[in-house]
């Protein structure tokens, strides 16, 4: 049933990119900008949705689990805060000047406003490497959650599982299941035929009262539903299924399909959301008997509904810097410039903060009512899982999941775009020996995207473990090179050398520390400098870097930059 | 206008900071939201408002202006 419900919105999802490709008006500018066409309110969606990824439904939940209430003023509302005035302070501007200039891409941007190929040539490889890391952990990420969700799609009735334990004296099997389950004597043996749902622990722990049968961790009922395979839909598998649906609809409708099932999405994720709030709150008695509970229960040394003891001061208030990253992501960068007019981002930049609260606080509450009802062993990302599957039946499981795959195809689509974008324009177009006419433009667009998805498949079927810490770092890589986006929009003197230093030191930092992501993350961490989020020093050090070469170095002539600040 | 956004912003930054309800956990705002949970739904909240009064007031209507003749022909 929960795969039934995920793959009717994955065909709808395929329906959109047909429909959006009958629209596509067949030039470079409709594939990688949608025609410059888009309005407010899809503007929105499309903006709102990028930037959420599966961590604003899975992870806000965990994570609140793990750390309490203060994730929302971690993540959320500094989010909202300063992604509203980016969007404000940037976006209208950067789309003024991409419209006015032409530009389809934020290289684009960076080479015309610096002057620099040099520049450009330093910048692509780290974006491409971030935007890389990001993508991955959507594909890594969604097979994963597939694979988790799927139990017993597959019967596999011809499968048998035999697990070697003595027989309870008083076992009784029910008859519904004497056909599946059944114990060899000669074996002294449990025999299963087919797939297990881990859920189904549940019930075979009533077959027997005997401490050996019915120990959660290591009685005969649990090694068995351990023992039998899940008969789920594999990770190559599930990949493979968001990975061809995504391309489907970049391949055909480019930007206009992206920014369709963006807004789609984002409203599925959203209405999902509150949907698993209101089922499991209704499970729980009520959203006031929930919190009353918890406040009773003093079920862990730290209440989760409250910060001491779980987040310092410090790394409270250098977390603002986190969301500086909105303004270097490329393919937010692209979407920015598909507005119709600028005052489209008005729109934006009042509602993002109120769409951000209406996604999280739902899971953070759930999150926070979890810590009273699940045990402390629980996996964070496990938790909405787990609380879906306690609370509310497999059509509801079917309709969170659709909404989770929805948060992490809204990001992985326009990333998907943008790197096809940054090598066809970029690289290809412009250090071409020929001039290439839009046709061939497209053309290598699409084969790009193809190159891209094909690519970020073969890395996650490696599964490699580390792209997560690296993932969420690339965060903090993002934000280090934002200072050279305000400089080039609001400080006339910055010269391309300054810029260039500013991303070599982004860039060493990035590395330099990355192993002391790994070594927080296998301890269960977050690595943090002198008690706060690093990336507040690694803002300072690109920021000081940018400044004092660009003070070092002679001034942009007033042509270079002229066009680039109202007279 | 612009001087009250800016103010405005940094309020917000600065109250964001709400040491004063580190450790609390009462009251619950409406029987169930934890009041530091409440003060930072609010916060987002007020950034859209203060989103809502930097769009109303500061808003550069001159970058469509710039535009407006390209708009005509182009689409």
């Amino acid at each position: 049933m929960t795969f039934g419900i995920i793959l009717s919105y994955l065909s709808l999802l395929l329906f959109l990119g047909l429909f959006a490709g009958r629209l596509f008006k067949r030039t470079s500018g409709d594939f990688f900008l949608a025609s410059r066409g888009i309005g407010p309110f899809m503007l929105l969606m499309s903006i709102f949705g990028t930037t959420m990824t599966a961590f604003a439904l899975i992870g806000s939940t965990g994570k609140t689990f793990d750390r309490g209430i203060g994730v929302y003023g971690l993540m959320a509302s500094w989010s909202g805060i300063v992604h509203a005035s980016i969007f404000f302070l940037v976006g209208a501007k950067v789309w003024a000047l991409g419209k006015k200039h032409g530009y389809v891409t934020q290289l684009s941007y960076f080479r015309d406003r610096y002057k620099s190929d040099t520049l450009v040539l330093c910048l692509f490889p780290l974006l491409v490497l971030f935007v890389m890391l990001y993508i991955l952990m959507g594909v890594i990420g969604s097979g994963r959650f597939i694979q988790n969700i799927t139990p017993e799609t597959f019967a596999m009735k011809d499968h048998v599982t035999v697990v070697e334990a003595p027989k309870p004296a008083d076992l009784a099997i029910p008859e519904t299941w004497k056909e599946r389950l059944s114990y060899d004597d000669a074996k002294s043996a449990f025999v299963v035929k087919g797939s297990l749902h881990p859920k189904r622990f549940g019930l075979f722990r009533k077959f027997s009262k005997e401490p050996g049968w019915t120990h959660p961790k290591t009685g005969t009922a649990r090694e068995i539903v351990d023992a039998a395979p899940r008969g789920a839909v594999t990770i190559p598998y599930g990949m493979a299924i968001i990975c061809v649906v995504v391309l489907f609809y970049v391949f055909f409708g480019g930007m206009r399909a992206t920014a369709w099932a963006n807004t789609m999405q984002t409203l599925v994720f959203m209405v999902m959301g509150i949907i698993a709030f209101c089922v499991i709150t209704n499970a729980l008695g009520g959203p006031v008997e929930a919190s009353k509970n918890l406040l009773e229960s003093n079920s862990r040394e730290h209440s989760r509904m409250q910060r001491e003891g779980l987040i310092h001061h410090l790394q409270f208030l250098t977390y603002v810097f986190i969301p500086l990253s909105v303004g270097m992501f490329p393919h937010l960068f692209q979407h920015w410039l598909t507005a119709r007019k600028a005052s489209n981002f008005k729109l934006t930049v009042i509602a993002h903060p109120i769409c951000i609260l209406i996604t999280w606080i739902p899971c953070v509450l759930l999150g926070m009512w979890a810590t009273g009802v699940l045990p402390e062993s629980t996996a964070p990302n496990a938790v909405l899982g787990m609380m879906v599957a306690r609370y509310s039946g497999e059509v509801l499981a079917g309709l969170i999941a659709a909404g989770v795959l929805a948060a992490i195809m809204s990001s992985m689509d326009s990333q998907f775009l943008c790197l096809s974008s940054l090598f066809t324009n970029d690289i290809v177009a412009r250090y071409s020996k020929k001039q290439i006419d839009d046709r061939t433009r497209i053309l290598y667009g699409r084969i790009f995207v193809i190159a891209v998805v094909l690519a970020a498949y073969l890395i996650g079927l490696t599964e490699p473990g580390s792209v997560f810490d690296m993932g969420v770092w690339c965060f903090t890589g993002f934000a280090t090179l934002s200072p050279l986006l305000f400089a080039s929009l609001y400080w006339k003197r910055t010269t391309k050398q300054g810029a260039i230093a500013s991303v070599i030191v982004s860039a060493a930092l990035w590395l330099g520390f990355l192993p002391n992501v790994f070594e927080a993350s296998k301890s269960g961490g977050e690595f943090l400098l002198w008690g706060m989020m690093p990336v507040a020093f690694m803002v300072f050090c690109s920021t000081a870097a940018l400044v004092i070469v660009s003070l070092a170095t002679p001034e942009p002539s007033e042509e270079d930059v002229g066009k680039f600040f109202a007279k | 206008m612009k001087i009250v956004v800016i103010g405005l912003i940094v309020l917000l930054a600065i109250v964001h900071h709400d040491f004063w309800w580190w450790d609390a956990k009462e009251p619950l705002v409406f029987g169930f939201i934890p009041i530091g949970l409440a003060w930072h739904a609010f916060i987002s909240i007020a950034a859209g408002i203060v989103g809502a009064i930097a769009v109303k007031y500061c808003w550069p209507e001159h970058l469509d202006e710039e535009h407006a003749d390209e708009e005509g022909g182009a689409e």
